[in-house]
């Protein structure tokens, strides 16, 4: 029998709980149940990326992810990203290199890279591709994200030598 | 999707409760990416879950020998564990080298390795590589537990010889000395397409000379395939145009292969005698 349950997570950081139904997933519950936007499903297999949420650190894609899964987990996604005004330096970097068109994708992009970018603090072009090989962009902004990695990983080894 | 019940046991005899041999609708779940597909497609409509994300021990982990001669990996281990481990890069490099053309990064950071196994599509790129590596899965259930080598968990498209109400709790996978080993994904459509051919090989060289060799097919047919009459072929020769060419011949002389939209048989026959020879040829290359 299919029945409701309640599962709880921390979401951008705060404790939080949704009575959900087993087959949900994740993207419809943070979309429905906490109006959260910005992860959304567009091809719904797991090719295209613009669902990327981070569950306890790692991306996933939230329309393959059965919302039960998360109870306990730590659940991030774009719109934790920013401090107040002050958007992350990923996010600045898309902005002024341009990387998006119509922006439906980016915050897949923008979650896929803040992990990139942990993994390989200064990525070559190769290992920006294959990383980011899973995301679409149907405005082919391509060369603009590459150049939106490059800067936010100049940015982010600034910032390490400074501090 | 329609609705269903998950659950979630934290013991194998818990989990045992739940499973139904008789009920096609009730199926585990390890990371659920193949499945999720199934079921927002509607073409697997379920009725209960049961999720193995709780259960530890030994379906967790990945371990090798103290000396050296194998690891043993838990079924519910992600593919990214498997990518990023050290010692699995180490030992068996094939396996990273397999993981740069498997999907992507989210789909490798929740997929499980048990889970793809008991799958048995046989597009999958993992499948063939452990079974060239000689790999063995430890299946349990309720009427006890058995170690089987990994082609014999397949019997067809989507077939597995498992029972509903058995698991795959972990795989054996033995490190052979002075042994390498090379996975070739052919895309006929984009890159990151499904595999028309998916070939993987093991073998252990002497400069040009193929001591002993492991030679699986995928994709092209309905389940991995040993390419017993290739290996023969290849076994004790020097590598050469005419041997490679032979060896060629009597793998699409010993397999069944069918035309689909990733191309016509004659093709992928054709696949079939070009990779064959070029994945030995760049094991051969490695190895100088």
């Amino acid at each position: 029998m299919s029945s409701p349950r309640t599962i709880r997570f921390t979401l951008n950081g705060e404790p939080v709980s949704a009575t959900i139904m087993p087959h949900e997933t994740l993207v419809d519950v943070l979309q429905h149940r906490f109006d959260l936007r910005g992860a959304r499903e567009s091809c719904g297999q797991g090719l295209c990326g613009c669902c990327t949420v981070h569950v306890d650190g790692k991306p996933v894609s939230g329309c393959l992810f059965l919302a039960v899964f998360a109870d306990g987990a730590r659940v991030d996604t774009v719109e934790g990203l920013a401090r107040g005004d002050a958007l992350d330096p990923v996010q600045e970097a898309f902005i002024e290199a341009g990387a998006f068109q119509c922006g439906f994708c980016t915050p897949g992009f923008v979650m896929m890279v803040k992990q990139l970018l942990k993994e390989h603090p200064e990525p070559t072009d190769e290992e920006v591709r294959h990383y980011l090989t899973g995301n679409l962009c149907r405005c082919s902004a391509y060369p603009e994200i590459l150049d939106a990695v490059k800067l936010a990983s100049a940015r982010q080894a600034e910032a390490a030598r400074r501090a | 999707m329609t609705g269903f019940e998950i659950v979630e046991p934290e013991s194998l005899e818990e989990a045992f409760r739940l499973l139904d041999p008789e009920d096609p609708a009730v199926r585990p779940i390890g990371g659920g990416t193949a499945l999720m597909l199934m079921m927002k497609a509607q073409i697997y409509k379920p009725e209960r879950l049961v999720s193995l994300r709780r259960l530890d021990g030994r379906f967790s982990g990945i371990d090798i020998a103290a000396d050296g001669s194998g690891f043993r990996i838990g079924a519910m281990t992600t593919f990214s564990m498997l990518e990023h481990s050290p010692a699995i890069r180490r030992h068996l490099p094939v396996i990273a080298q397999t993981m740069k053309t498997l999907a992507n990064v989210r789909v490798r950071n929740v997929a499980s390795v048990g889970g793809n196994l008991a799958h048995a599509d046989p597009h999958l790129d993992l499948p063939p590589v452990w079974v060239a590596l000689g790999a063995r899965a430890v299946v349990v259930g309720p009427r006890g537990e058995r170690t089987i080598p990994v082609e014999a968990i397949f019997e067809g498209y989507y077939e597995t010889s498992l029972a509903n109400d058995e698991l795959i709790a972990e795989l054996e996978v033995p490190v052979r000395a002075g042994w390498d080993a090379l996975y070739v994904k052919v895309t006929t459509r984009a890159a990151h397409d499904w595999p028309a051919l998916g070939l993987a090989v093991s073998a252990e060289l002497e400069g040009r000379r193929i001591r002993d060799l492991r030679l699986v097919l995928s994709a092209a047919v309905d389940k991995p395939t040993r390419l017993a009459a290739a290996e023969a072929v290849l076994r004790g020769a020097e590598i050469g145009p005419a041997t490679l060419r032979a060896a060629g011949e009597a793998a699409v002389a010993e397999t069944e292969i069918e035309s689909d939209s990733r191309g016509s048989a004659a093709y992928k026959q054709h696949l079939l005698r070009v990779h064959l020879g070029r994945a030995i040829e760049a094991l051969a290359a490695k190895r100088v």
